[in-house]
């Protein structure tokens, strides 16, 4: 009895999310904006995680939940897996995903800098790029840590967009 | 006849309890899904090692009383749901099938954004939901 919402329907949700929160409720204070957009994260992934390890046998280790997160659970959110998954085996974990859905249709309007032009140096396009995305970034890991913490695992996400679309999340595992 | 369910997290705290008897006996039954809480983490921590059921999420008959069975299943998130029932002969598919319907319904209510994790269950819909599955529990083992 379930029913669906239009992919372009969600995207819109997010982007606003991100919108108002950066610009309307914590409008100078980007780290508050951050902590509120991850804390929905945590809450929904919470919720998600309840629902898509419901007829799955117990995971046995942490491996187990990170291979789950990577596999199925990208899957039931993004359509598709973790491209790749690297660990350094003392609780770190890289998962990298190489066309991350909810970034690729993010566009930056130069515009803004007065007349821009072709030759002005790329740096202050990207740096505006990589600010815009990294609010962006707050709600999928929240929703990564709230997923492990409602499997028993605490662990701390952050993501890192070295070159777009292709984004990794780096989950640390606390002792 | 089921005489109570009961959802408990994975701090042992309850989540949800419900009994289905007329009688007042109420307290003894939220007595007895307390002890079957013990049973499920040695259950859990001492696995019988026997390969496909090591990490399963129903647990089977936990224990007999005088007059009850508790049966428990433990979820992926550590939540215990736990199942006390009266009937003397009762079908391992007929309390899987309850359990999987079950969790179903516990879903739902906790993917309710009004939620709070960790809170107590206050959905109607989840108490309709659980009576149904409770009444329809009885009829097909009746068969």
């Amino acid at each position: 009895m379930a029913r669906e919402v239009s992919e372009s329907c969600v995207d819109s949700l997010l982007t606003e999310m991100v919108s108002t929160y950066c610009n309307r409720f914590y409008a100078n204070k980007p780290d508050l904006a951050a902590r509120s957009i991850e804390a929905i994260g945590y809450q929904v992934g919470h919720q998600l995680s309840e629902r898509y390890t419901m007829d799955r046998p117990r995971f046995s280790d942490h491996l187990e939940a990170i291979k789950f997160i990577c596999k199925d659970f990208w899957s039931e959110l993004f359509k598709k897996q973790i491209d790749n998954l690297k660990t350094n085996h003392r609780g770190t974990f890289v998962l990298q995903d190489s066309q991350f859905r909810w970034l690729s249709r993010v566009s930056v309007d130069l515009s803004e800098n007065g007349d821009v032009s072709q030759d002005n140096p790329e740096a202050t396009a990207e740096n505006k790029a990589a600010q815009v995305t990294s609010m962006h970034l707050y709600f999928p890991c929240g929703i990564i840590r709230g997923a492990l913490s409602n499997l028993g695992i605490p662990c701390a996400v952050s993501a890192d967009i070295s070159n777009l679309p292709a984004c990794s999340f780096v989950v640390r595992i606390k002792a | 006849m089921i005489v109570c369910v009961a959802v408990v997290g994975h701090q042992n705290n309850p989540l949800y309890i419900q009994s289905f008897t007329d009688a007042d006996d109420a307290l003894k039954l939220h007595h007895i899904v307390h002890c079957s809480l013990d049973v499920v983490d040695e259950r859990v921590n001492n696995p019988k090692k026997s390969g496909p059921t090591l990490n399963e999420t129903f647990l089977g008959l936990l224990y007999p009383t005088e007059n009850y069975k508790v049966y428990g299943y433990l979820t992926n998130t550590k939540v215990k749901f736990i199942l006390v029932t009266t009937d003397l002969d009762v079908r391992d598919a007929d309390v899987r099938n309850f359990f999987r319907r079950f969790h179903a319904a516990y879903v739902d209510a906790v993917s309710n954004p009004f939620h709070v994790p960790g809170k107590k269950i206050t959905s109607k819909t989840f108490a309709e939901t659980v009576s149904t599955i409770v009444k329809s529990f009885g009829l097909s083992s009746a068969g």
